[in-house]
């Protein structure tokens, strides 16, 4: 990697910062959890005003033209933040949308809906789109509440529909960490058609999902580090165990090779290569946070102490756009026969 | 192409310039050996590198080296790693010569450089002992200064092709009052000295790489101390340089991982979905290692040192290594008990490559030693 992209992805990483400081407390998540619509649009004003909106449009239209490897080291900084704002989705299909300007101001927001099944990257079918009228049902559409309009993936090509068109009904489950899945159902709703394909914009948000389960795995494990650094117990720091010792040691080299897969993906963003890191990410983040309960013991079962957060986060990110399992059986799928 | 020439290459150049002398000059007859050669075997291979002056490629060229950078000694050893080269008796190359060069006297250097690189003289490393393993500073083995002589008594062991030696280098105690670490010295020990007894270890893989070596009032000159006295400790750790990386390269992983795709095709598993998640998870295991470890290549090629977080390659790829082969075990049915190939095909071997595994997780620092390192100089863990 040259210096400059180096450069290109520290700015971002320190612009992340004014939103999802890594040693900033977790109030304003808290205060968002299990409400409506779940975060913020001042936030949102400000995430668009950092240009993270337009990341991935190109100057031309008005956005900064840069590529996955920029999302992804935004992604790892807001997972490490547990920023509840759905970022990764607006901005992965802002470069297909028609109206990008009002999109990349953060004056309005568009979240993406495709999915009529669980587990699954590929875009449902059932969903038909003919004389400017869509119908059919969207599942598991995150932080869906937030959203002015939906693009949503139909047989019939993209459809653009508006959250209080006619003939749209959005119900809401809460999931583990305080946000929502919305499910779409759209009954002769009118929508307007947008060109392109859905799935390379999918491809970006799976890696982006990667990087996102990255940033909390990380700043659980430092949680559980410093933990380890200050509890007592039997007269000594409980990290001079041994056993414990290994234990981290371990969980450093599973955090590690997440880092070097989710990086080595955003370099070269493949599908087989996105399948790799979202398989290493989904069992790594879930393997780190369990552990950071583990390790914080009795004081990590408890909702007042932070790391449960990053568990129940982690329990979110790892299933969504294909779990583990998937991503592995599409890797073997994808890539190609191994040689010596 | 002279030494200075091939530096001045980029990587990638270089690396094809590598492939070309390999596939030029390496014996065919001893690609991929199965075990660990001998002296008697390996030396062809030898005397063929000092021949084009190729064999040390990290001495300065002062002293007959090629004085490649890191990053390119890296690639040195990947390419010789692909084409499946046998490792030589180099103990000389790897540990001597760098010793010396640092640490040496001048009359050290000009007596054994040039006989490492003619060959005449082959090293045997003595670190080991019965008592002294992952714990290698509370080793016993002591030196007593008698005159212009040290005397030396005691036992080693692990030492790898000693049989084939004609010198050892060796770490003995030379102060029984200092902390462990601070009473420790480096002496330089032909292998003819009489009081020397050197006895063959056959290791499970029935092979006779290892031996132990016995040390009975051996004399030899004040003059073979490298360095200071007591100063052993230092320099030894000091020597551990950018070949560390070497002990996590994904190479002993990757090639077990073919033979066992292999075996799944004889044994009729290979769409068996059981087996095929279990290869896969083997296999993205292995590619996200290989993107660890490029990472820690890439640190080389900028130039940077590696630090305590290399133990991570070392501890995910030997275990690796020995996961694929426990899956070769558990598919191969009866020939998991078998002591020769399948079938006379040395590609098909599960018992071997399963036997093979097991001290990867016990030389260069055990797991658990390189557990220890990471927990108290990465992670900042409190002492035990």
């Amino acid at each position: 990697m040259s210096g400059d992209a180096n450069d290109a992805l520290r700015l971002i990483r320190d612009s992340a910062a004014a939103i999802a400081p890594r040693q900033g407390d977790l109030g304003r998540i808290r205060a968002l959890r299990f409400a409506r619509p779940g975060f913020d649009r001042a936030v949102w004003r400000q995430m668009a005003e950092l240009g993270w909106l337009g990341l991935l449009v190109e100057e031309t239209r008005g956005g900064s033209g840069l590529g996955p490897a920029e999302l992804c080291a935004l992604a790892e900084e807001l997972g490490a933040g547990l920023v509840p704002e759905p970022l990764p989705f607006a901005a992965a299909i802002a470069p297909l949308l028609p109206d990008a300007a009002a999109v990349i101001a953060g004056e309005r927001i568009v979240l993406p809906a495709w999915q009529e099944r669980p587990n699954t990257l590929a875009p449902g079918t059932a969903t038909r789109f003919a004389g400017g009228r869509v119908s059919g049902t969207k599942q598991f559409i995150p932080m869906a509440d937030g959203a002015d309009a939906f693009l949503v993936a139909t047989a019939d090509g993209l459809a653009l529909v508006e959250r209080d068109a006619p003939g749209v009904t959005l119900d809401l489950a809460m999931t583990q960490d305080g946000g929502h899945f919305g499910t779409l159902t759209l009954s002769n709703a009118p929508a307007t058609p947008v060109p392109g394909r859905i799935e390379p914009a999918l491809e970006t948000i799976t890696l982006a999902l990667a990087a996102t389960a990255l940033g909390l795995m990380d700043r659980a494990f430092a949680l559980s580090l410093d933990y380890l650094r200050t509890r007592r117990q039997f007269g000594r720091a409980i990290g001079s165990f041994q056993a414990l010792q290994h234990r981290a040691a371990d969980l450093k080299l599973q955090l590690e090779l997440t880092r070097a897969t989710v990086a080595a993906a955003a370099a070269a963003p493949s599908p087989a290569a996105i399948s790799r890191a979202k398989a290493r990410a989904a069992e790594a983040s879930l393997l780190l946070t369990r552990q950071a309960i583990q390790l914080h013991g009795g004081i990590g079962y408890t909702d007042e102490y932070d790391v449960g957060l990053f568990l129940r986060k982690a329990m979110v990110i790892a299933n969504l756009h294909g779990s583990a399992a998937l991503h592995r059986a599409r890797f073997a799928a994808l890539a190609p026969d191994i040689t010596e | 192409m002279d030494a200075a020439a091939l530096d001045a290459l980029d990587d990638e150049a270089f690396r094809l310039e590598v492939r070309r002398f390999v596939e030029a000059h390496y014996p065919p007859a001893l690609r991929n050996p199965p075990k660990r050669l001998h002296w008697a075997e390996n030396q062809v291979w030898y005397r063929l590198l000092a021949e084009h002056g190729w064999l040390a490629p990290g001495w300065p060229r002062a002293y007959g080296g090629m004085g490649l950078s890191a990053a390119k000694q890296l690639i040195v050893i990947e390419e010789f790693e692909r084409h499946g080269c046998a490792r030589t008796n180099d103990h000389g190359v790897v540990m001597v010569g760098p010793l010396l060069i640092r640490y040496g006297s001048e009359a050290q250097k000009r007596f054994f450089l040039p006989k490492i690189l003619s060959g005449e003289a082959i090293w045997c490393q003595g670190y080991s002992e019965p008592n002294a393993g992952s714990d290698l500073a509370s080793l016993r083995t002591e030196a007593v200064i008698d005159g212009d002589d040290y005397v030396i008594n005691g036992q080693k062991t692990w030492t790898t092709l000693a049989t084939d030696a004609n010198w050892i280098f060796l770490l003995v105690r030379t102060d029984k009052a200092a902390k462990k670490q601070e009473g420790i010295s480096f002496l330089l020990v032909p292998m003819d000295s009489p009081g020397i007894t050197v006895r063959p270890i056959i290791n499970l893989e029935l092979h006779d790489e290892f031996c132990e070596v016995f040390f009975d009032n051996v004399r030899v000159p004040r003059a073979n101390l490298v360095g200071e006295e007591n100063k052993g400790w230092t320099m030894a750790k000091a020597l551990l340089g950018f070949e560390r990386i070497f002990l996590g390269s994904p190479r002993q992983s990757a090639y077990a991982l073919v033979r066992l795709k292999l075996l799944a095709e004889r044994m009729g598993l290979a769409e068996d979905p059981t087996f095929q998640d279990r290869f896969t998870r083997l296999r993205l295991d292995l590619e996200d290692h290989k993107a660890l470890y490029e990472t820690f290549a890439a640190r080389l090629r900028r130039g940077e040192p590696l630090g305590a977080d290399v133990s991570m390659l070392k501890i995910h790829q030997s275990e690796l290594f020995q996961r694929i082969t426990e899956a070769m075990l558990e598919i191969a049915g009866e020939n998991a008990g078998l002591l020769e190939p399948m079938e006379g095909n040395r590609a098909l071997h599960p018992a071997g490559l399963f036997i093979q595994a097991r001290p990867a997780t016990i030389y260069g620092g055990s797991n658990e030693i390189q557990r220890n390192i990471l927990a108290g100089s990465v992670l900042d863990l409190p002492a035990t």
